[in-house]
């Protein structure tokens, strides 16, 4: 009511002030300076009763620690109305809470930020159901394509996030499938570290290369890249149990360096029994520059070692080696304004590995080199909401040794490639609706697989933020 | 090998540029433009967000990270506005200053007050912001708030600066009076117009005119042709008096809108710098109220 008062009396002011001009100058001031002081004592005596108000509340709740939430700044001769109305007190709090915590959305004192993404598929492939489960890549894995023609729900996944307290966040990562539940992700990662470190400790997916760090519904198509799919397997690393140190020196150009220690529990590139104790190690290095105003780069080595032990490399034998994987990525990427817009990827993989390879039926180990690689290049234009994607994937690009007791395996077959187009449209942030073609001529015998996908990707809740 | 590349690192770290002052990183533009108001010389201003940006769909890039990193005090609009990347720079940019709680972490939006508050929510009715619309920027009442706000953070931060922020402030604070008394004459009183996203409903408000439809039919959601079609129907009615727009938000609708309805269209700049001649605060403002003449 005062408000209204103060308001009118500036109304009428004014009005008063724009017509008469023959009124000095010094009598406006005056007029200003009256209005002014009136509005003054109202907001002072406003603030007296937010401020006892205040007071009741924090006698309330005397142990929450949450009352540091900064006062609106209220400048006592400004014409500026009272923030919080006293009788919004129940709301107030809340809404001061939702402040300070207020960077993942809203407050998240009692529930962590929580969200699902759900990807379907219709999948239609020249292959019958039992080619595809048994197309391994000759050579590489023996592992097969986990999809059926028609309907398919490769998993409902649940995202939850929240910061612990002021020194770590947590997340977590649990992929629902009809299989059962798993637990790809959980880990604490801290935030206050000086000069730029940081850990991560947990389950998580590591940052070797690229594509291992995203999960499957961030991948600009519906299938990991070949090399991937042939050196790690249909998930790439995957979540791996470890920790992870990163630094971010402050220096002119962006430039991460990290090292991770993990468990191996990759049943292509290590195994869970290859050791008893962490035996997969990686080192990275990860680099950007802006190459024009709306241009970004980049680019970075790593590489990804460890003790191999597993089954699914070659048919009916066990490799048994030590494995080095050696990783390069490269992307660029142009944003012109928010309706365009292109990204091109291309990503290198070079496996050594040395050791032996034991045929189950004979228990017979004979000697085993490795020394294979495989690169992928994509494009993705985005043109408003859709977007278009090309990629060429392929396998033994420089190298395509394996020795098994020295003597190069599999001398013929044509070299491993899949070409892949795409077409996404994205009704909004989260809605993700692709069509995929898929020419794959990657397991050098046998027929080709030529396989449609529509896909269907939908997210619901608080969902963190993607990496670059 | 390894020695020269621990020299180059340090010689690199060493050879980052020694600037003495308050390193301050703002998402948008009219925040660093402000910031530079208050701490002129003293302070370096990275600004995030370039001003012919759309706000709501900023993707975190490495630079951005980096600039965090250097950040001593990280100043953002606030109110879920920047949850696509923000949180991402918080985290990745590994620097404890600008952290949520800490003095570095400046939300301007704490200093406001906040319309458009939404209880009940949800992604059915498009891209909204439950906290409230985030773009008060254009009231310049509430840009005299987080100016003192700002002016408090700084001194607080780099105390031995306090009283040249202050002062600072102070001849901000008279300048941008005088300004509004002139912006105040401006009678926009019960006009109604129709605006293509929710970007102007503190202007409205404090200048007391109307928003009475939108092109986009839920804020981020483009116009279907059946939405854009009964606009024109409801606009042959209620003969609104402009169409508000920014250059690069749905310039290119409400043109064709406008041409079909014969309703002027109203281009705006959606922050300092994103039209010509808007290249601080007060010629922002100046263009914004000029163009609703």
């Amino acid at each position: 009511m005062r408000q209204l008062t103060c308001f009118l009396s500036v109304a009428i002011f004014c009005m008063f002030s724009t017509s008469a001009f023959a009124k000095s100058v010094e009598e406006r001031l005056n007029a200003l300076e009256n209005t002014l002081k009136s509005q003054a004592k109202t907001i002072e005596e406003q603030q007296k009763v937010i401020d006892s108000l205040k007071e009741e509340i924090a006698k309330q709740k005397s142990q929450e620690p949450l009352q540091k939430s900064p006062e609106p700044q209220q400048a006592s001769q400004e014409p500026a109305q009272p923030i919080e109305e006293p009788q919004q007190k129940a709301q107030e709090e809340s809404s001061l809470s939702a402040k300070v915590s207020g960077f993942f959305g809203g407050s998240v004192l009692s529930n962590p930020n929580i969200s699902l993404v759900l990807d379907t598929y219709y999948n239609a492939s020249t292959l019958k159901n039992n080619d595809l489960q048994n197309r391994g890549i000759s050579g590489y894995t023996t592992q097969g394509l986990d999809q059926r023609n028609g309907f398919n729900l490769r998993e409902a996944e649940f995202f939850i996030f929240a910061p612990v307290d002021p020194y770590f966040n947590l997340y977590a990562n649990i992929p629902i499938t009809t299989n059962g539940i798993s637990i790809e992700e959980a880990y604490a990662v801290t935030t206050s570290l000086p000069e730029g470190f940081q850990v991560k400790g947990g389950r998580f997916k590591s940052n070797f290369s690229r594509l291992d760090a995203q999960h499957p519904h961030a991948w600009d198509f519906f299938d990991i890249a070949l090399p991937y799919r042939a050196f790690l397997g249909n998930e790439g690393l995957g979540g791996e149990n470890g920790v992870q140190l990163t630094w971010l020196p402050s220096l002119p150009v962006y430039t991460l360096l990290g090292a991770e220690v993990l468990q191996g529990e990759n049943d292509l590139l290590f195994g869970q029994d290859a050791r008893s104790g962490p035996h997969a190690f990686t080192f990275f290095a990860k680099s950007s520059f802006e190459t024009s105003d709306n241009s970004t780069f980049y680019f970075g080595p790593s590489v990804l070692f460890g003790t191999t032990k597993n089954t699914n490399i070659a048919p009916g034998s066990e490799v048994d080696a030590s494995s080095a994987l050696y990783g390069m990525e490269a992307v660029w990427k142009w944003k012109p304004s928010r309706d365009e817009g292109l990204t091109l990827q291309s990503e290198y993989l070079l496996l050594d590995q040395n050791g032996s390879i034991t045929s189950l039926g004979t228990l017979n180990p004979n000697s085993l080199q490795r020394r294979q690689d495989g690169f992928y290049l994509q494009g993705i234009y985005q043109l408003g909401r859709w977007r278009f994607g090309a990629r060429y994937d392929m396998l033994a690009l420089f190298a395509d040794t394996f020795k098994q007791a020295g003597v190069q395996q599999q001398p013929s077959g044509s070299t491993p490639w899949r070409a892949t187009g795409a077409i996404e449209f994205n009704p909004s942030e989260f809605t993700r609706i692709r069509l995929q073609y898929n020419h794959d001529a990657s397991s050098r015998f046998g027929s080709n697989n030529d396989q449609a996908i529509l896909q269907f990707l939908f997210g619901i809740g608080a969902h963190a933020a993607h990496n670059f | 090998m390894r020695k020269l590349v621990l020299s180059l690192i340090m010689s690199l770290a060493l050879a980052s540029p020694a600037f003495a002052g308050l390193n301050v990183v703002a998402t948008l533009p009219w925040i660093g433009s402000l910031a530079k108001e208050i701490g002129k010389d003293k302070i370096s201003v990275t600004t995030l967000v370039k001003p012919s940006q759309d706000p709501h769909m900023v993707e975190a890039k490495p630079s951005m990270i980096l600039a965090g990193r250097k950040a001593d005090i990280l100043m953002y609009d606030g109110l879920d506005l920047e949850i696509g990347y923000l949180p991402l720079i918080l985290e990745s940019s590994r620097n404890p200053k600008i952290v949520p709680g800490k003095p570095g972490n400046f939300d301007c939006s704490r200093f406001v007050n906040v319309i458009e508050k939404h209880t009940a929510v949800d992604r059915s009715m498009g891209d909204v912001h439950p906290l409230g619309n985030p773009h008060y920027h254009f009231s310049p009442s509430n840009i005299l708030r987080v100016a003192e706000g700002m002016t408090n953070a700084l001194a607080d931060l780099d105390r031995g600066n306090a009283d040249y922020y202050r002062a600072n402030f102070k001849s901000f604070a008279a300048k941008w009076k005088e300004r509004q008394n002139q912006w105040q004459h401006i009678n926009l009183r019960g006009k109604k117009f129709v605006a293509y996203h929710h970007f102007f409903e503190y202007l409205a408000a404090e200048y007391g005119f109307r928003i009475t439809e939108y092109v986009e039919p839920k804020p981020g959601i483009p116009p279907s042709a059946a939405h854009i079609e009964r606009l024109i129907e409801d606009m042959k009615a209620s003969k609104p008096s402009g169409i508000l727009v920014t250059p690069s938000i749905g310039l290119k609708e409400a043109e064709s809108l406008g041409a079909k309805t014969g309703v002027k269209v109203i281009v705006l700049p959606q922050d300092v710098g994103s039209m010509k001649g808007t290249d601080d605060l007060f010629s922002f403002m100046d263009k914004v109220i000029s163009s609703l003449r």
